[in-house]
């Protein structure tokens, strides 16, 4: 039974059509990579799973729940998808410990006491626990990603939405932030993750789309598909990546 | 000319009940004001198009026309359409109240919007309904950038209360102008009522600085 499923997807933006008839099936703990060139509809395809995009046509479903279903499905499919951004987006008028307390108390309605304790052992998991009550500004951008993921962890999500979770980062601070999606990766949860880290596709991806122009243009194992390009056009976006 | 320190000392206890009705005025003017301005900025922000077209209008209309004219028609002009007396206090404090919410709404308005959209889809992936991110994320970081030009909206609508003269409200301008009439003391008291309006704003402006300190912008 798969956890994610997109059938006959319609989206535009404006005139602008991006997807049209995209159908996908992600099953529990696999770890879905998405590549594609710049404008392919990789983020775009990430945001409509958990409706920060609406989609015009067909639907999509999360664990039974539907983006089109309204609010209550919307707010489930929210609970059970972490969302990590390129720009971290943390709060910044709180410290880590309290980014990563948010989610338990305002949706999961955890009582401090918990939130604290289950915040704690996150920021422990992504390395973190002596930065707890430091502000967003004051940590790195790969720490800031770090805490991005622990407060994502905290609301207890079925699976793991990455937006480019490194493309803001320097290289060295890089392979924290890859370090810490593999540890999750390896202990089985469900990820789709939007990236350029192909190694890191290569390493800790179950599965890899190609996107292009709309389209999933190339589903299949990162091993075979980065090893073997099936297709001219992959071949060359893989020669610009690396 | 010598510079008469008795006229002063004598004035001085009308001219600080003149300033206690400014006080008074600006302070529940702006009360109203500003909480009035934030409900209307998040409609500007946030609000459906026609809600944020009539706000719009409102903010227009306000702005784009003299305080004074706005004291004179609240005084004079709504008592007639509207078969009301209508006190002079009252009319100044709906006056501050009206004029400081459309610049107020503005203000809200564009910090709200400066606000990345990103920690807005970050408290909305948790699962939060828009009103919530609203109230616990996004609306704090806002009130924070509101804290300078909200400072300036205070101080321009306590000196604003000065033209509330024109209808005869006994704030400390017209209560200056009335002692003057009596004892023709230009200099003492003009200079007085001045020293007491900057000791007055010179406090607004402490105590904004005080809460910028305490709520740094982020």
């Amino acid at each position: 039974m798969s956890i994610v499923e997109f059938s006959n997807v319609q989206k535009s933006f404006g005139p602008h059509k991006i997807f049209n008839g995209i159908n996908l099936e992600i099953m529990p703990r696999e770890v879905v990579v998405v590549i594609g060139p710049s404008g392919s509809g990789k983020s775009t395809l990430l945001r409509c799973i958990n409706a920060l995009e609406s989609i015009e046509g067909g639907d999509i479903r999360v664990d039974g729940y539907s983006v089109k279903g309204g609010r209550n499905d919307i707010r489930n499919i929210r609970l059970e998808a972490g969302m990590v951004f390129q720009q971290f987006n943390l709060f910044p008028q709180m410290t880590a410990l309290e980014n990563v307390m948010f989610g338990p108390m305002r949706v999961r309605k955890a009582t401090r006491r918990e939130a604290r304790e289950l915040a704690l052992a996150l920021l422990e998991k992504v390395g973190l626990s002596e930065r707890a009550n430091h502000y967003p500004a004051e940590l790195s951008g790969g720490q800031q990603q770090r805490v991005a993921i622990a407060r994502a962890l905290a609301i207890r999500p079925k699976l793991m939405l990455f937006d480019e979770p490194t493309s803001a980062l320097d290289p060295e601070l890089r392979q924290e932030v890859l370090k810490v999606m593999q540890t999750l990766a390896e202990e089985g949860m469900t990820m789709v993750i939007v990236t350029h880290e192909i190694e890191f596709a290569r390493k800790a991806g179950t599965r890899l789309l190609f996107m292009e122009g709309g389209k999933i243009a190339h589903d299949g194992k990162p091993g075979e598909l980065l090893t073997n390009p099936p297709s001219e056009r992959l071949r060359d976006f893989l020669q610009h990546v690396v | 000319m010598s510079f008469d320190w008795s006229a002063v000392i004598a004035a001085l206890p009308q001219l600080l009940q003149g300033a206690e009705l400014t006080v008074f005025i600006a302070a529940i003017g702006l009360i109203l004001g500003i909480s009035g301005g934030m409900l209307l900025g998040m409609l500007r922000a946030f609000g459906p198009m026609p809600v944020n077209a009539l706000v719009q209008v409102y903010v227009a209309f306000i702005r784009g026309t003299p305080l004074i004219v706005q004291i004179m028609f609240i005084y004079f002009a709504l008592p007639i359409l509207m078969h009301v007396r209508i006190q002079g206090v009252t009319a100044g404090i709906i006056a501050i109240a009206i004029n400081s919410s459309a610049y107020v709404a503005e203000i809200v308005r564009g910090s709200l919007l400066s606000i990345s959209k990103g920690l807005t889809e970050a408290g909305l992936a948790m699962g939060l309904p828009f009103w919530k991110v609203l109230v616990f994320i996004t609306g704090p970081l806002a009130f924070r950038r509101l804290i300078p030009p909200l400072g300036n909206q205070c101080i321009t609508s306590l000196k604003d209360t000065s033209l509330l003269l024109v209808i005869g409200v006994s704030e400390l301008t017209f209560t200056g102008q009335e002692i003057i009439a009596d004892n023709f003391r230009a200099v003492e008291i003009w200079s007085a009522v001045a020293v007491i309006y900057f000791v007055m704003l010179s406090a607004v402006g402490l105590f904004w600085q005080y809460v910028e300190r305490r709520m740094p912008i982020l």
